[in-house]
């Protein structure tokens, strides 16, 4: 198959991925305080998946984007955007310098992800319960078309309240997209509270179960976890995947860490200076 | 493909033309929600199975997998009923196809009150007014077969959104053979110089009807059929509009959002000061359930509606031109003089 040729650009290592998640936070940290704003919660949430996605799982040329060979990823909590544009400048995909216009007017980098100006970006989200679909669509595509992509989309715990989230779920087991590999970004809260108590979703692994997906649960803070758990689907058994990445909202900075008042707030004053010192 | 002079079902021209294009090595995926009948695709079905994805009664889902195939590298057609397609998946439709650009086609069956008397869950009297307040996605109602066949090549061969309003009933032939569809261009069906009336998709057969019927009467009536409403070459239909002193809309959607409004956004930004008769169906008013025959008549879409519209507007018009001592008749050139 044509997509053996692809390969991650990284392909590194999980600590030197950790490490990667690190800077990933320190440019968000800087970043959404620079612009006054941004999902700051969300963003530090998923930086280690995402740190794991493109420095080591993905397979893709960055200077060969077009390829249809090359594997997909959807951010379907598309408000963690700011992490997904660091990562991106983390991985040289994006002029770091363009961080600076975060949220700006008519910025490159607004505060969904935009497909016609994020190098990445396969679909505009940012309203929940989208990515999945689109994600199916992608991998029915590749599978019709004898490709060896795979498709990787990154949903919020509290967007699997949309019920479109349902529909596409049974439609990938339908389908058998087992090149599909949904991950869940599980920290528990959303916008206002905990997901248990404003609509809950446990059982959660019973639900994609019996959807009729291949269930892991991981550690999505952990790099070395993740990778282990990412890297040993099957992903010719017939079944999509889903990958239940339990997670610390605003992980890595202590007073953002697990509270939902930080999920659009930005560290001020004193707060910023010990937030890049907690990174460091 | 089609048929020339026969009444023809635009789904089987729809289906003809994807057949011919997949023949020809287009990558199509057609995509139904449990509608392959509504979509009449069996012929397409039979003949490319792979290319044909049923994703269940689920519409949000429909639009966004299209979208998803699309980027995979297919030109996705999605075919399902108007209401489910506009109403229930708008989100998917705003930002997985319009605001994403995704190269969708999306195929509106039995629109307007096409499903009369299974009331108004069924019906998509608004369909034109939501999707044109979308951005990126062009907009087109073809009226017979041969403009239909002619806005799916268009379609095929364009890349990026498209909507296009259909039916499910046939169409009379209503163009000459050497017609050509272009996009943008009103399509002038009936010249004439006392009033004009401006049509949409399923009804611009009872237009023509009732324009002819008027024009055997001696009353010079044109009539223009506007195929596409994004793009709209609005200079031209301010200037049609500006030749004559009565204006009649007539379509089978509401007056707000579709060819009513379009046409009134054009006389109004152009100053074009001729009097605008809106048929279709009332502001802020659900349709009627019933036969689609009493619908149109009740809301005065059909031909014998269209003509009696016409022919009162242009009596009213004539008493006030001679109230005012109005003599001349309005130019083409720009805002018509009414005295």
């Amino acid at each position: 198959m044509k997509a053996e040729g692809l390969r991650n650009p990284f392909g590194l290592a999980t600590d030197e991925i950790a490490h990667r998640a690190r800077e990933i936070r320190k440019r968000v940290i800087l970043m959404n305080s620079g612009a006054g704003q941004g999902h700051t919660g969300a963003d530090l949430s998923e930086a280690d998946i995402l740190a794991c996605l493109f420095f080591r799982v993905l397979r893709y040329r960055a200077d060969q984007l077009s390829d249809p060979e090359r594997d997909h990823f959807i951010l379907s909590k598309g408000h963690g955007v700011g992490g997904l544009y660091c990562t991106l400048a983390e991985a040289g995909m994006l002029d770091e310098k363009l961080l600076g216009t975060y949220l700006q007017f008519d910025s490159a980098l607004p505060g969904h992800p935009v497909r016609q100006k994020t190098p990445f970006v396969e679909i505009n989200t940012g309203a929940l319960g989208h990515g999945l679909s689109v994600a199916v669509g992608l991998a029915l595509a590749s599978k019709k078309q004898h490709r060896g992509c795979r498709v990787f989309v990154l949903l919020g715990d509290g967007e699997l309240q949309e019920g479109s989230v349902w529909e596409a779920a049974m439609s990938a087991a339908h389908f058998k997209v087992d090149n599909l590999v949904a991950v869940v970004d599980r920290n528990t809260l959303q916008l206002a509270d905990r997901t248990e108590s404003i609509m809950a979703l446990e059982p959660l692994e019973e639900k994609w179960r019996s959807f009729g997906f291949d269930v892991s649960s991981t550690d999505g803070n952990d790099p070395a976890r993740f990778i282990g758990t990412v890297e040993g689907l099957a992903l010719d058994s017939g079944k999509p995947h889903v990958i239940i990445a339990r997670t610390t909202k605003g992980k890595g900075v202590s007073f953002i860490e697990d509270q939902a008042a930080w999920h659009h707030r930005i560290p001020v004053g004193d707060q910023l200076q010990k937030a890049i010192e907690e990174l460091e | 493909m089609t048929e020339a002079g026969v009444p023809t079902d635009l789904r089987q021209t729809m289906v003809g033309v994807l057949l011919a294009a997949v023949e020809r090595g287009t990558n199509i995926a057609v995509l139904v929600s449990d509608s392959t009948s509504t979509a009449a695709i069996g012929p397409f079905a039979e003949r490319f199975p792979e290319r044909l994805v049923n994703v269940g009664i689920a519409e949000q889902n429909l639009m966004g997998v299209a979208a998803g195939m699309a980027l995979g590298g297919y030109i996705a057609v999605t075919a399902n009923a108007a209401p489910f397609v506009v109403n229930r998946a708008n989100e998917q439709l705003k930002n997985d196809v319009c605001y994403s650009e995704t190269n969708v086609k999306v195929v509106a069956l039995n629109a307007g009150f096409a499903y009369a008397n299974l009331a108004s869950t069924h019906h998509a009297i608004d369909d034109i007014s939501i999707v044109r307040g979308m951005g990126n996605i062009l907009i087109f109602a073809p009226s017979d077969a041969l403009e239909c066949e002619q806005v799916f090549a268009f379609a095929l061969a364009h890349t990026g959104p498209v909507y296009i309003r259909l039916d499910n009933v046939k169409f009379p032939p209503l163009h000459d053979p050497s017609y050509r569809f272009r996009p943008g261009a009103p399509d002038v069906l009936r010249e004439g110089t006392e009033g004009l009336v401006f049509s949409m998709g399923s009804v611009t057969c009872e237009a023509v009807t009732a324009v002819d019927g008027l024009r055997a009467a001696g009353r010079n009536v044109g009539l223009v059929n506007l195929p596409s409403l994004r793009p709209l070459d609005r200079a031209t239909v301010a200037e049609l509009a500006a030749a004559h002193e009565t204006i009649v809309t007539v379509e089978e959607h509401s007056i707000h959002g579709g060819i009513g409004s379009i046409v009134s956004e054009v006389m109004a930004e152009y100053g074009v000061g001729s009097r605008l008769v809106r048929l279709g169906i009332p502001e802020g008013q659900f349709a009627k359930a019933g036969p689609r025959a009493a619908l149109r008549r009740h809301y005065g879409i059909d031909a014998a509606g269209i003509t009696a519209a016409v022919t009162a507007a242009l009596a009213r018009d004539a008493r006030e031109s001679i109230t005012r001592g109005r003599t001349a008749p309005p130019t083409a050139a720009g805002k018509p003089d009414r005295g």
